[in-house]
């Protein structure tokens, strides 16, 4: 039997059998051997976010081996190792799933770090090499450089000859942020980040800012870019940035407000942005890192350590 | 003595006086001008009615012009007496004879006329930062230049096309169509008749454009943000329509660049200056753009080119002849 972790109704999990069935026209049956942990499945599993129904399964990133491909299904034979990112349903040991969307794994990227890092390893692709494209020379900010994108940001840029400058909550924080390549943290709740900003490049600024705190640091944030430097806003945990405060930007600045999904809404362009992710993991830029691993049977519990913000790197749960 | 348009109070056409004034010797880092033509453009009306603040007064308003350096103040080492030049965006060309920090002067290259040159270097330089900075324009991007038909707008419109892309222009007339069409502008819009996002879409296969400039404002901001492609940038460099509320620019769909680009941004560092000159310069030689001075007034008639631009009747360039 196939089991997977059921949430009910916000709130309310259970680790119970599934019937998956075979793939239709286009599918894919996947046997999970790992699957990623996500903040976003803290919101779905406490309601904050709607999920499209109930009973439903969360979860958004894995990797697996295909077991069996529907109909005019090409480029994709049972036996291969895949990976997959942004969708949602990937707490059970077996789903099927439109085999356009899943990305063939190299051997140089196991399952665990697949299921681990390819969401945030894609977002870090499209920051760094689309939405801004980051030059050796460069001087970037990244907020949150200890999280999971952070990371992955302060590696990548590095790789790519920047000068990293990222924000911090705390002084474990600034050691971790540093060990994976950011030139200087500043933590924001001991200092003003602008101000640091602005002494560490003698005023000039930095090429761009990405942002994912919102409200609380918006302006801030782009008052230390450069002349036509550019601030990529890619979340707001701090909440929404109020619509008044577009009339205070600067002249001369580009914004854009992106996620994943515009970069990888054809497969062309999934494949392109995992290949470059992969490349630069093959050359040595970028390392995709295992926190921890638990059974998929623990998914609720792992949900809740993250939530209460108990764990350290990403969690990897095993079906 | 020479001659220059004093305004002493922001308000009507009639406010500016033409008025016998002494220019003391270029300062420190200045250069001392005697202009043949100035440039006149629709933001002036706006400094003359009080809408933007002219500064001290009484001011002499304009922001570009053409002349023959006759003097330079200590330390000016890369421009020399009798040689040509021209400026934009410096507050002042309504004047025979003007200081200028020398920084922002242009040598001109004998083949532009001194007209030519005064039309054109404020909106030239815009529309250069335009096509070629803000975003690099080229073969096979489609862009929404609105107000098409105004002075950025058909140097705009040229230089796009030059460069290979597909320009769909917004106008408010048909006589103004007329005019985009003979500069290359592939499809024209009547902005008042038509929904001009519906029909940007239509023309882009439901895509948007790679590039919309928008200098009208309110008027018309919130629909240049929706006819934006994906990944397109969409770049405000005025608002003569009105400034927008900022809720609009809250507005601004996902996934689209957005830029309120300024000439003084764009060519602050001198170098950049003298680049984007030597590039509008080339294109203008080259014929892919074609200055159009359609009107000509003479300094002291500067209150008639400004009735003439409110009344939104002029097209293309305007120049004062001094």
């Amino acid at each position: 039997m196939t089991k997977a972790m059921i949430l009910k109704e916000p709130g309310k999990f259970a680790w119970e059998d599934i019937e998956v069935g075979d793939p239709g026209r286009g599918q894919a049956r996947l046997r999970h051997t790992a699957v990623g942990l996500n903040f976003l499945d803290t919101h779905f599993a406490d309601g904050s976010y709607p999920a499209p129904g109930y009973p439903c399964i969360l979860g958004f990133e894995a990797a697996g081996v295909v077991e069996a491909i529907g109909d005019g299904v090409s480029g994709l034979k049972a036996g291969d190792r895949v990976g997959y990112c942004p969708i949602m349903g990937s707490f059970a040991q077996a789903r099927l799933i439109d085999a356009d969307l899943l990305i063939p794994l190299p051997e140089s990227v196991s399952d665990e770090q697949a299921a681990a890092q390819i969401l945030k390893g894609m977002t870090a692709q499209y920051l760094l090499r689309q939405s801004y494209r980051v030059q050796s020379g460069d001087t970037i900010l990244i907020h949150a450089a200890a999280g999971g994108v952070g990371a992955l940001v302060c590696q990548w840029a590095k790789h790519l000859g920047a000068t990293v400058i990222g924000t911090v909550s705390s002084e474990a924080k600034a050691e971790f942020a540093k060990a994976r390549g950011c030139d200087h943290t500043i933590n924001y709740s001991a200092e003003d980040f602008a101000e640091k900003v602005n002494e560490l490049t003698d005023g000039a600024g930095v090429d761009a800012v990405y942002e994912s705190i919102g409200k609380d640091t918006f302006l801030k944030s782009y008052s230390i870019l450069k002349p036509l430097g550019t601030l990529v806003m890619y979340g707001h945990a701090s909440g929404p940035v109020p619509p008044e405060e577009f009339s205070k930007i600067p002249m001369d600045r580009y914004y854009i407000r992106t996620t994943l999904q515009a970069y990888t809404d054809t497969r062309e362009d999934r494949l392109a942005v995992a290949k470059d992710l992969f490349d630069t993991v093959a050359a040595g830029g970028v390392k995709l890192e295992v926190g921890s691993t638990r059974p998929l049977s623990e998914a609720d519990k792992a949900i809740e350590d993250l939530e209460s913000r108990k764990t350290t790197g990403a969690t990897v749960l095993i079906p | 003595m020479s001659q220059a348009v004093l305004l002493h109070e922001p308000g009507p056409p009639e406010n500016f006086s033409y008025e016998d004034i002494t220019v003391a010797d270029p300062g420190p880092g200045e250069a001392q001008m005697r202009q043949a033509f100035s440039g006149i453009n629709f933001i002036d009306t706006h400094f003359r009615s009080g809408l933007y603040s002219p500064g001290d007064l009484p001011a002499v308003l304009g922001r570009e012009g053409a002349g023959v350096i006759t003097k330079l103040g200590e330390g000016v080492t890369d421009l020399s007496v009798g040689q040509r030049a021209a400026y934009g965006s410096v507050m002042g060309s309504y004047a025979e004879i003007r200081n200028i920090d020398a920084s922002r002067l242009v040598p001109v290259p004998d083949e532009i006329a001194d007209d030519v040159a005064a039309a054109m270097m404020l909106k030239g330089l815009t529309a250069q930062f335009l096509v070629r900075q803000v975003r690099k324009i080229g073969k096979g991007d489609t862009i929404l230049i609105q107000a098409v038909a105004g002075g950025v707008g058909l140097i705009l419109c040229q230089w796009a096309k030059h460069l290979g892309a597909t320009v769909i222009g917004t106008v408010s007339s048909a006589e103004k169509a007329a005019i985009a069409k003979t500069k290359g502008c592939d499809h024209v819009i009547l902005y008042e008749d038509v929904d001009f996002v519906e029909a940007v879409l239509d023309l882009t296969g439901g895509r948007g454009a790679d590039a919309v400039y928008d200098a009208v404002g309110v008027k018309t901001f919130e629909g240049s943000m929706a006819a934006t492609a994906e990944f397109g940038t969409v770049a405000h460099y005025g608002a003569p329509s009105g400034p927008i509320p900022p809720e609009v620019f809250g507005k601004l769909p996902r996934d689209r660049f957005l830029i309120r680009p300024t000439l003084p941004g764009f060519s602050a560092k001198r170098e950049n200056l003298l680049a984007m000159a030597d590039d509008l310069f080339a294109v203008v030689k080259s014929g892919g753009v074609s200055i159009e001075i359609n009107q000509r007034f003479a300094l002291k008639d500067v209150a008639l080119a400004h009735v003439a631009l409110e009344s939104r009747r002029t097209t293309g360039s305007t120049v004062l002849e001094i």
